[in-house]
């Protein structure tokens, strides 16, 4: 799937995140997290495993979390993906 | 639990509005973008404004706090500037409630006294990322100019400040409300300074003399308020800029003539003083016995006065005076003139 434009998906609530997509030419995620020093690495992990999923392999991902389970990052990253690529 | 604004008469909502902002001891500035509001049975419980990328007039009312309405609330607000372009958002906020903030991802940029000044989005380490190749060690200093235009007074600091320490950075502030648009000031401020080695230009963006968060500097106002904002501005130089760029002194021109700008720089060798980096004045230079000032400039070229000019800007500046390309600008400038 390709990012074509800019998309978001997600909230600002407790347990849940806000994610934001958009085209770049390389694959970049940054993640702001208020669980950041303890589980940056899972976040990370379960964003790339949905990207390859989705077969993504370019495009700029900012998330911003507040301590949510890695199936809602799973599906809030999907979301906007989805939203990005136009589908 | 919330409903959009529409469903209401506008008119009441904005009143219910500033009553809310008002309990809560914040002051109401009907200037804002968007207005985010959330209601419980009927009543507003929460609301905040986005004026730009500046948020603001954050209330919630004392029933309804220590709940989620603010992470609610900033769903909104985030929404609406990424809808418009703003993917970082900043906020003003009392020391107390910073915490509150940092809850939701938001970074501590600055503080002192009463105020906090955090931001959400990409905003400083992305800015940070994107000039790193520029970023030597050693013992750097500052110039932070608005250039509009950049004049002999300009070049004559830069000149002085790039002999005093290791790598200058000339920082072109980013805020597009001067009559010369910003890619005009900074290519000419690059092309003046072009002969200096250790001089690189970087732009501002919004992390030094920033409409968001100075916005008294652009309308020249000298009171309580553009005091606390250029406190703001001058600690956001220490603590944000001030360390990645290895910044041990700050230059800036002696302010003959305006108050406001004489003002920021007597509280810019105070703040940076406190910081342990050196403010240093450098006598403004002068030409036909008057110091020559960008005010001075603009007043010459709006008159069409190149002769004047030519004593008071440099040859990359008064080649765009002279160019097709300027002649917006003294449109611009005499509409000024006339209102």
């Amino acid at each position: 799937m390709q990012i074509r434009c800019k998309a978001s998906a997600g909230t600002m609530q407790s347990s849940d995140l806000m994610v934001v997509v958009e085209p770049a030419e390389t694959l970049r995620i940054d993640i702001d997290s208020t669980v950041k020093k303890q589980y940056e690495h899972l976040i990370r992990a379960r964003i790339s495993a949905t990207l390859e999923e989705l077969e993504v392999s370019a495009g700029h991902i900012q998330i911003s979390d507040r301590g949510a389970l890695d199936y809602a990052i799973a599906a809030r990253v999907e979301t906007a993906i989805r939203r990005a690529a136009k589908e | 639990m919330s409903n959009p604004e529409s469903d209401r008469p506008g008119g009441s909502a904005r009143l219910e509005a500033r009553r809310l902002i008002e309990s809560c001891g914040l002051r109401f500035e009907p200037d804002f973008d968007d207005l985010a509001e959330l209601y419980d049975q009927g009543h507003l419980v929460a609301c905040g404004a986005r004026a730009g990328y500046v948020l603001k007039m954050l209330a919630i009312a004392p029933s309804h706090q220590g709940g989620d309405l603010l992470g609610e609330l900033l769903t909104r607000l985030i929404q609406s500037g990424l809808g418009a372009g703003q993917d970082t958002l900043f906020v003003f906020t009392p020391p107390q409630n910073v915490p509150s903030f940092q809850a939701l991802n938001f970074r501590l940029l600055a503080a002192h006294g009463q105020a906090a000044l955090l931001e959400h989005g990409p905003g400083f380490p992305a800015y940070l990322a994107a000039q790193s190749a520029r970023i030597t060690p050693g013992r750097n200093g500052a110039v932070v100019i608005n250039g509009n235009p950049f004049t002999l007074g300009h070049r004559h600091l830069v000149e002085v400040a790039a002999r005093q320490v290791d790598r200058l950075y000339l920082f072109v502030v980013r805020e597009d409300r001067s009559v010369f648009p910003f890619e005009v000031r900074f290519r000419l401020a690059r092309e003046a300074t072009a002969h200096l080695a250790n001089v690189t230009v970087l732009d501002t963006s919004r992390y030094a003399v920033s409409a968001g968060t100075f916005p008294s500097y652009f309308m020249k106002r000298l009171d309580g308020l553009a005091e606390a904002q250029m406190r703001m501005d001058l600690h956001l130089f220490t603590q944000v800029l001030a360390p990645p760029f290895h910044l041990a002194a700050r230059f800036a021109g002696s302010e003959p003539l305006c108050p406001a700008t004489a003002a920021y720089n007597r509280v810019m060798a105070e703040v940076l003083g406190e910081a342990g980096i050196d403010m240093v004045e450098v006598p403004r230079c002068e030409a036909g016995g008057l110091p020559i000032s960008a005010t001075r400039v603009r007043a010459a070229f709006a008159a069409g006065d190149f002769q004047a000019l030519e004593a008071l800007v440099p040859p990359a500046t008064l080649d765009y005076l002279r160019s097709p390309a300027a002649r917006a600008v003294a449109e611009r400038l005499s509409q000024m003139e006339g209102t």
